[in-house]
């Protein structure tokens, strides 16, 4: 099987392929789970290339994108779902909020 | 509520123009809110015969609902049901008691789908789409059944804009558009349709009584305190520190009120690059072409959305460029399944689809601060300690629907309430 790869340009951003999740709640239980120093740490690398990862992305339709591209769009998904626990929050679950596990994401 | 004498205007509310919105709306008083309507099982009883088995509900939207045979399930349980709302092979939209003619068994388990007939998983009683009984097994066995009169019950439904409702009262006293009224007239023209080709949707059975999670909704009071960690500069200013409203209306049931949005709004770093990509609450650059006389109804340079309360416990909540939605289902006195759904034009391109997942997580955290409250609150509700709670000027819709849901419990009209400048009729004093 062939190991996941990001676009040639972006493999400085491989070390955070675990976030390179599909669904909402898949990368909503990963920022649950996570340390707030590696969710700052992802977040920072992140945000330091998004200025080239978009364009790159925007070549691309939506539907179909390669599969490396997709992998560097999901990180970009994470990034927005990170980015009101670095922003806001200063920790992984909203301060003083509703059990978010019992929200249920009712789509993907 | 009972009825208390309107306060003075003397010691004013801290903004230029005092009481704001009772003086729009004198008739509502300035009493408090009875504590016990939150958590008496009396009231609650009375709100399921007088409002939910009476009124029209928001189940759900026609794009969950396509082609024809497809279906979904809506479980009704403050109205003692659960309705299928299925599109027939005409393409129309019907609603049907999910319970079987036999011995009442529900017939569709699932939350939806497509299907040619529903059968009963029971006996295998099987009804055509539009709910006529065609087959029973072994029906040579039955005494003078009469196939014709056992198809399912009809439940009354109609669509506004794309949104489904039903009535469960076998003879409404009103249509869905003289139910909606002038709050829809408003709204005509809002691209709904083309803003709901792909929704994101989260709900929730909470243990609080559902107007404890409505009145959560319907002020704007609580943004500074509340929501300081996740949206310190959208909804306030230094003009407007409290977030006060640019317009207030109220209708017969329903209401609506026009918020406020910050220009001084600083961006996060994320925030910024979403805002690049697609459309976001707070912005300084929309465009007020082609909006409804409804939304923005002051036209005002400093918009951020409108609350758009459809009673008893539907918000559509609009916005430039995308809107979202709530609904608050009692299941029981102290139990209540809250949805909210945040609707977007589809996607093509990954940068829009990424700036439409900001933005979602942004509401869903948002969100989160507001849901904290309902348990906390309805924990302590029971205790006896307050008796009654204070409402400010700009809680005017929790006032207005507290007065609205009083009135109905007592069997008293509230259409003539208003004339549709919203000013009282005379024949309420």
């Amino acid at each position: 099987m062939p190991e996941t790869r990001l676009p040639e340009q972006f493999r400085d951003l491989e070390q955070w392929m675990a976030w390179s999740l599909e669904t909402e709640g898949e990368r909503s239980d990963h920022r649950q789970a996570s340390a707030m120093e590696d969710i700052t740490a992802f977040y920072e690398a992140m945000l330091a290339r998004m200025d080239e990862v978009l364009p790159y992305l925007e070549q691309f339709n939506l539907e179909e994108l390669p599969d490396d591209a997709r992998h560097l769009f999901y990180l970009t998904l994470s990034l927005a779902e990170v980015a009101p626990a670095v922003e806001q929050f200063g920790q992984p679950s909203v301060v003083d909020g509703y059990d978010i596990k019992r929200f249920v994401a009712t789509h993907r | 509520m009972s009825a208390t004498p309107n306060g003075t205007l003397a010691n004013g509310n801290g903004s230029a123009g005092g009481y704001k919105w009772h003086n729009k709306y004198p008739h509502l008083g300035t009493g408090p809110v009875p504590a016990d309507v939150f958590t008496s099982q009396e009231q609650f009883e009375l709100e399921r015969e007088r409002i939910f088995k009476k009124v029209w509900l928001n189940v759900g939207r026609v794009e969950r609902i396509p082609n024809p045979g497809d279906y979904f399930v809506q479980d009704l349980a403050v109205c003692n049901t659960s309705v299928i709302v299925v599109r027939g092979k005409d393409g129309a939209v019907r609603a049907f008691h999910n319970m079987c003619s036999h011995r009442g068994n529900k017939i569709a388990w699932d939350q939806g789908g497509t299907c040619q007939n529903f059968t009963c998983k029971f006996h295998g009683w099987s009804y055509g789409l539009d709910g006529r009984l065609k087959f029973v097994p072994d029906e040579e066995s039955f005494f003078d059944l009469k196939k014709e009169t056992l198809g399912m019950t009809p439940v009354a439904v109609d669509v506004w804009e794309g949104f489904i409702f039903v009535n469960v009262d076998p003879n409404p006293t009103e249509t869905l558009p003289e139910y909606l009224g002038d709050l829809a007239t408003g709204l005509k023209g809002y691209p709904f349709g083309e803003f709901s080709t792909t929704s994101t949707s989260w709900t929730s059975e909470v243990n609080a009584n559902w107007k404890v999670i409505k009145d959560a909704f319907q002020e704007v009071y609580h943004i500074a305190f509340l929501h300081k960690r996740s949206i310190p500069d959208s909804f306030t200013s230094k003009n407007n520190p409290y977030a006060h409203s640019l317009d207030v209306t109220l209708y017969p049931r329903h209401g609506s009120m026009s918020l406020f949005g910050s220009a001084d709004y600083k961006p996060s770093p994320v925030a910024k690059l979403a805002a690049q990509h697609g459309e976001i609450v707070i912005r300084s650059d929309f465009s007020m072409d082609g909006l409804p006389a409804g939304v923005n109804p002051l036209r005002s340079e400093a918009w951020s959305l409108d609350l758009n309360v459809i009673f008893p416990a539907f918000f559509v909540d609009v916005s430039q460029g995308s809107y979202f939605t709530h609904q608050f289902m009692p299941i029981g006195v102290d139990k209540t399944l809250w949805t909210s759904t945040q609707y977007y034009t589809q996607a093509t391109t990954p940068g829009r689809r990424f700036s439409q997942e900001y933005g979602n997580v942004m509401f869903r955290d948002i969100i989160m601060e507001d849901g904290r409250t309902f348990e906390e609150t309805q924990s302590v509700l029971s205790s006896g300690a307050k008796k009654e709670f204070y409402l400010h000027d700009e809680e005017i819709l929790i006032r207005h629907s507290h007065h609205v849901i009083d009135k109905m419990l007592k069997g008293q009209p509230v259409d003539a309430a208003f004339a549709a400048n919203g000013k009282e009729a005379a024949s309420h004093a």
